[in-house]
């Protein structure tokens, strides 16, 4: 397995927010998780991503266990609700941010960044500020962001909930493009059942801390707690 | 011209007015000699105060120097240490007690708070020199500024802070290139605001400072218990051009970019 998590457990306070969650996953695929609010699904990328550190239990990538290695060293990038762009920085430089960390010299960060740009559709924007963009295209830069530095795992964390139905669609076909394209390796965390049969190749439902991953799409459909079956009756008995 | 605007007119002129006759006052005093009552008009008007205050001996020139470096020592610490400190408050598991020790300078009248500290200081050979007064302010100015940037680390700061760590970046990386650029008109105000507590402080100066260090806002207060109204305005004059050049600089530079 390329990532695999082994018995991680958290508690904050008195709430065990995660009780005991394991689950591989193979490189080049992305497993949807969903979840209601408070489930503990953030919580959870938060500690694969280093930001959180779990009470017990394993992290380990690509074999090695990450556990001791700071968020800024793991190279996975946690995707937050909403894009947070940084708003000192023009999208250009948003894009080139890790690159800029990583010391590339100036023409390979312009030659990558305009790449990314143009699969980005974003070419005409580059010199605007996050505040100069929609909600959409900030999203993309996000994206961009992300995936400029090539990172081996990506976290998204909701990241088309505060967008509209239609944009949200666009920015899911998008998703599914560039997931193609750049060979990632990602966890979608979402509380949208459409999205999570949508984007991931595996899928998986999150409650009270604990997490199921279903063996086919047909088996989370039939799998009453999931809520995909009442989804269906709604929609044949309207 | 509408009603409704003449009047807005009118009272915007006569709140400028009310704000500029009193500093008109002091620079009119300043030129001032031999006013003496019922006259209307002060009998002379010369440079004669100036010129004995900068050059004869009136020791206005090193008040100002001392008032300017205590000033700029305080608002440059306070603003510094209490961007640092407030970070550490605002995420720390305790926030609310720690906040609510901060306030406790406060609680207390600045005279009432040096006396209780004198004792500390004369035991640390504090009292009477520069280095001191900036301490004893310190304890004023950097409180206050923890209270100001304690509301600037929100939940969106923290989440850009993890985001750098996630893209590869360390804390000292995400400070430098995210946050600092974040709070930079913040950061001016605040030293604008410490500075302005620093320069016109009276109460914890005059009684750790013994005397022996006469900031501007003590030579003030020397020339009004003296009685004489013209070198006292002539000190405001003084005391209140730092804080207009900063006024303006902050009016000209922060509210253009925040624009």
């Amino acid at each position: 397995m390329f990532l695999q998590v082994n018995h991680i457990q958290k508690k904050y306070k008195d709430k065990q927010v995660i009780q005991d969650v394991s689950f591989g996953l193979e490189a080049h695929q992305t497993l949807s998780i969903l979840g209601k609010s408070g489930c503990g699904k953030s919580t959870l990328l938060k500690i694969i991503a280093g930001i959180e550190e779990q009470d017990n239990g394993h992290v380990l990538l690509n074999g090695k266990n990450i556990g001791n290695i700071k968020s800024n060293e793991r190279n996975i990038v946690y995707l937050f609700q909403e894009p947070l762009l940084f708003p000192n920085l023009n999208v250009f430089e948003n894009i080139a941010f890790g690159l800029r960390i990583r010391k590339l010299a100036s023409a390979d960060i312009e030659q990558k960044v305009e790449e990314m740009l143009d699969s980005l559709e974003l070419k005409e924007h580059s010199k605007k500020m996050p505040h100069q963009i929609s909600g959409g295209q900030k999203q993309r830069v996000a994206f961009g962001r992300a995936l400029i530095i090539n990172p081996p795992l990506i976290l998204l964390d909701e990241p088309f909930s505060s967008l509209d139905v239609e944009t949200r669609a666009t920015m899911q076909q998008l998703y599914k493009t560039i997931a193609k394209k750049f060979k990632i390796t990602a966890l979608f965390v979402t509380h949208d059942l459409k999205e999570a049969l949508l984007m991931g190749n595996r899928i998986s439902y999150m409650d009270n801390g604990l997490l199921e991953i279903f063996e086919s799409k047909k088996a989370f459909i039939d799998a009453d707690k999931t809520g995909v079956k009442s989804e269906i009756n709604f929609w044949n008995n309207l | 011209m509408s009603t409704t605007f003449k009047k807005r007119n009118i009272f915007l002129w006569l709140l400028a007015l009310a704000f500029i006759t009193p500093i008109i006052t002091l620079f009119f005093l300043s030129f001032s000699k031999n006013w003496q009552f019922p006259a209307i008009l002060p009998k002379q008007f010369t440079l004669e105060n100036w010129r004995y205050l900068f050059f004869s001996g009136g020791n206005i020139a090193p008040s100002f120097v001392i008032s300017l470096v205590i000033a700029l020592s305080v608002a440059t610490f306070s603003t510094l240490f209490g961007f640092i400190a407030s970070k550490y408050i605002a995420y720390h598991k305790f926030r609310s007690k720690l906040l609510m020790l901060t306030y406790f300078p406060f609680a207390l009248s600045p005279v009432i708070f040096a006396l209780c500290l004198k004792f500390f200081f004369i035991k640390m050979s504090l009292t009477g020199n520069v280095e001191g007064i900036i301490l004893a302010q310190l304890i004023i100015a950097f409180p206050y500024s923890v209270i100001f940037f304690t509301g600037f680390w929100s939940q969106k700061i923290k989440q850009y802070e993890d985001l750098v760590a996630t893209l590869g970046g360390t804390t000292s990386y995400a400070f430098r290139k995210i946050v600092m650029p974040i709070a930079k008109s913040l950061i001016l105000v605040c030293f604008f605001q410490c500075f302005l507590i620093s320069w016109f402080e009276f109460g914890l100066t005059s009684i750790i400072g013994y005397g022996k260090v006469e900031t501007l806002t003590i030579k003030v207060y020397q020339f009004i218990t003296e009685a004489n109204i013209f070198y006292a305005a002539l000190s405001c004059c003084l005391l209140i051009l730092p804080p207009v050049i900063l006024l303006w600089f902050n009016k000209k530079f922060i509210i253009q970019q925040a624009k």
